[in-house]
């Protein structure tokens, strides 16, 4: 091969994929919205406020990102609202061992950004991130569930509170919550989190009577 | 090799700018890596620490390729720079907006109010990684890397002398250019966001930037073993297509998982895994240019130039192919997998590049024939055993977040607390050997051609 051959194997060939690439990009643009929920101006501000605070520079959305802290795309899946708020605006007062800093967001702004990320959350990633393989894979080891666990499976407690090392680091580890806890409190507690522990993020259990119950028996055996 | 053309000095000044950001870069590099271990370790958050080492990462990068650059487009154009004050203006102003940003990201840091929107706009940081750099200092950076490439198409226009290497390393850069203006405009859509910023990310490092790692490769091949330019640039030019046909739609390997259609899987998954085929072909040209060079003048130079050669090879290709399949990279995304080959890659490809210019350069600017290398191999293993050990750290780090997180579904926060926190300890320890490195290797820049006559001459001992 020729120098001249080479160097026009190189123009012209970077040309055709270029050629390629813009195509495969038309194409995209035109199906992008439909993979996605409609943009409000809320999501729109939430988006803004996630600029003006570097949320990135810690954080990774879609995967994207900086590897500091936690992927937010699905956050609010699992959370609720009412504790992301909490945390956002001062994440101790929601978790003592939070170490995101207190930037300073205010109560729209939390308001936005949470509307932002409810609208991540909905769009379609190809199935990103997948759900873990071992925690899906059912029952723990084998062994039936009691009521009790299935309440706290289904209920979601484990996006904030760990046992035995599976679950969220939001909340308290429960692993011997039972020694710590008496029935009165816990049932209670679940009913009104805020009249036993102030300032509590967690949300109100809302289930019937015979529920609390038996997520009460289930912590108690904790020990 | 001596200095043929004065205005070739300029290059000195980008070089010596180059180098300071670099000792920050790896100095702020360390303080983020001690973040890992405390949160609240220093009194900017760890967003801020991480926008300054990237970004004095890829600036100091960038003005070491300007500074290169100015110092091979006279010498292939066989002429003085054309209008010299311009580049120096150039220079400083690209140095003042340099410091503004860095000022401004700071400020932002410690007061993010600061960064309150003005009229749509983020004053001091836009928030979006690599690209935070605010819309006003965009158009700063376009006008000078215009003025740049203003100046060095009007000096190869002087001799009308279009060697193949110049107007590859013009191509690259234009590309360069051209590949920032996806990134300067808002969309409302998070994900059409992601998918603009890939083209400057992506185009840059594995497009642009590769191209004229190429150019400068076959430069310093004639430089540093007098190789013949046919078949230096022959060589250059498969290797630089190699790199586009296989890089332009390798993009998709970052349109798995946005929001985008899932053809994107076959063409990323394709194309991206033949990238490392082009870098393997550097690696090659490098060896056999270099395997029967007798009396080479500049070790230094040599050794850099194929460290580079190979470290590009297994940093991006190798580092790169083993989370580039949509299969893998679905576990892998967004992790410290990722962390990992970022770094190899851009001290392999791109430290090591802009520091073999340094040595291959340096020494006719500053009008020596040899120089006592020494220094020059001991930061060099410094660095780079250091890096390599943060590199296969941070990959361990990798494997046991996708292991525990992604697949047993353990909480990212108790992963990062507790399995991995040696992980970064380790880092932080090599970090400093890496240190160690740039402060050797910074010595032997300012030092370098300024002492009196080298004590073991570079040349006698071949
Ligand atoms: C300095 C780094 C940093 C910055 C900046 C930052 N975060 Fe965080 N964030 C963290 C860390 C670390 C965690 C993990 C929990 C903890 O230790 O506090 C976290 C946790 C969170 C959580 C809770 C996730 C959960 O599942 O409980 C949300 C929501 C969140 N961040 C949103 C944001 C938003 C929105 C921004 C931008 C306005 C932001 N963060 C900026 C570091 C940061
Ligand atoms: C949004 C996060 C969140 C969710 C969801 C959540 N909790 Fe909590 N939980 C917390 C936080 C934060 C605390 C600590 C403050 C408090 O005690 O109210 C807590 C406290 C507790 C405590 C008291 C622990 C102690 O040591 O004092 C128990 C028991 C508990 N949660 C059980 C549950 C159960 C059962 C569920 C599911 C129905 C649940 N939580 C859901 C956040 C959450
Ligand atoms: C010199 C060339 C290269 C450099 C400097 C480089 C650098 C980087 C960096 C810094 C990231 C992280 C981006 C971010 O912050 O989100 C990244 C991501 C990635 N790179 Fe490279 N890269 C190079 C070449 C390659 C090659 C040749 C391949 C594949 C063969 C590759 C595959 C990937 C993949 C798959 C990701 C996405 C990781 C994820 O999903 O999180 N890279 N690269
Ligand atoms: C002392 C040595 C260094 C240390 C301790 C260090 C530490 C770090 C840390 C802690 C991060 C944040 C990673 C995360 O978000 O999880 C980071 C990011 C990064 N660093 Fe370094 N760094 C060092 C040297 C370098 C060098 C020499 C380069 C390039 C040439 C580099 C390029 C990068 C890049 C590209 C990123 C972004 C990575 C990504 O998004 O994947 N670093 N570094
Ligand atoms: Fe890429």
């Amino acid at each position: 091969m020729t120098n001249k051959a080479a160097r026009n194997l190189f123009i012209f060939g970077s040309l055709f994929f270029f050629a390629i690439f813009l195509g495969l990009t038309y194409d995209t643009m035109g199906k992008l919205d439909k993979r996605a929920p409609e943009i409000t101006e809320q999501v729109n501000a939430g988006k803004m406020v996630w600029h003006k605070y570097d949320c990135i520079g810690c954080h990774t959305i879609f995967g994207n990102g900086s590897y500091f802290a936690p992927d937010l795309t699905k956050t609010t899946v699992n959370k609720p609202k009412g504790y992301l708020k909490q945390f956002l605006m001062d994440p101790k007062s929601a978790n003592p061992n939070a170490s995101m800093p207190k930037l300073g967001i205010k109560p729209d702004e939390a308001d936005n950004i949470i509307t932002f990320l409810e609208w991540t959350s909905k769009v379609d990633t190809n199935n990103w991130p997948p759900k873990p393989i071992l925690a899906t894979a059912g029952g723990v080891a084998g062994r039936e569930l009691t009521e009790g666990q299935r309440l706290y499976q289904s209920l979601g407690c484990s996006a904030c509170h760990t046992i035995n090392g599976i679950g969220g680091t939001t909340g308290p580890d429960l692993t011997t919550v039972g020694a710590k806890r008496d029935r009165v409190w816990l049932a209670g507690h679940f009913k009104e989190p805020k009249a036993f522990v102030p300032e509590s993020p967690m949300p109100k259990v809302e289930a019937p009577d015979a529920d609390i119950e038996k997520l009460t028996d289930y912590m108690l055996s904790l020990k | 090799m001596s200095l043929k053309y004065q205005s070739q000095k300029i290059a000195e000044y980008f070089y010596t700018f180059a180098v300071v950001l670099f000792l920050v870069q790896v100095v702020v590099g360390i303080i983020a890596a001690l973040q890992f271990i405390w949160p609240g370790f220093f009194i900017l958050n760890f967003n801020t620490v991480r926008t300054l080492h990237i970004n004095a990462m890829v600036v100091w990068l960038l003005v070491g390729m300007m500074g290169a650059t100015y110092y091979v487009v006279p010498e292939e154009s066989e002429t003085e720079l054309w209008g010299l004050p311009l580049a120096k203006f150039q220079f400083w102003a690209t140095v003042v907006a340099v410091t503004a940003v860095i000022l401004g990201y700071i400020w932002m840091g410690i007061n993010p109010q600061a960064n309150s929107p003005i009229m749509g706009m983020t004053p001091l940081n836009e928030g979006r990684e690599y690209i935070e750099a605010p819309r006003w200092a965009d158009a700063l950076i376009v006008v000078s890397v215009l003025l740049f490439l203003f100046v060095n198409f009007m000096t190869m226009l002087k001799t009308k002398k279009w060697t193949g290497i110049q107007g590859t390393l013009l191509g690259g850069l234009l590309v360069l250019a051209l590949m920032y203006l996806p990134g300067m405009f808002y969309t409302k859509s998070m994900v059409k966001d992601q998918f603009w910023w890939w083209w400057v990310v992506h185009l840059w490092v594995e497009g642009a930037w590769e191209v004229i790692a190429g150019a400068l490769l076959a430069f310093m091949l004639m430089k540093v073993v007098g190789a013949k330019r046919e078949v230096v640039e022959k060589w250059m030019y498969i290797e630089v297509g190699f790199v586009m046909f296989t890089g332009i739609l390798g993009t998709g390997h970052h349109y798995y998982w946005i929001g985008t259609p899932s053809y994107w899987l076959w063409v990323g998954g394709i194309f991206s895994s033949l990238e490392p085929v082009p870098l393997l072909f550097m690696v090659w040209d490098a060896f056999r240019t270099t395997r029967d060079a007798r009396n080479v003048e500049n070790r230094a130079g040599l050794y850099y130039t194929v460290a580079h050669a190979i470290f590009n090879f297994v940093g991006a290709g190798l580092w790169g192919v083993i989370h580039t399949l949509p299969q893998i990279n679905k576990w892998t995304h967004g992790t410290q997998i990722t962390t990992a080959h970022g770094h190899l890659a851009f001290y392999g490809a791109y430290v090591l590049l802009v520091l073999s210019m340094i040595y291959i350069t340096l020494p006719a600017i500053r009008g020596v024939k040899a120089f006592n290398a020494s220094r020059a191999f001991q930061s060099f293993w410094w660095m780079t055993i250091s890096m390599v050990f943060i590199v296969l750290t941070i990959t361990g780090a990798g494997m046991v977040q996708v292991y525990m997180e992604r697949l047993m579904g353990l909480d990212y926060v108790a992963v990062k607390a507790n399995y991995n926190l040696w992980f970064w300890v380790l880092r932080a320890i090599f970090g400093v050997g890496f240190l160690i490195g740039v402060g050797i290797f910074v010595v032997d820049f300012f030092k370098l051609g300024k002492e009196p006559a080298p004590a073991v001459a570079a040349v006698s001992d071949r």
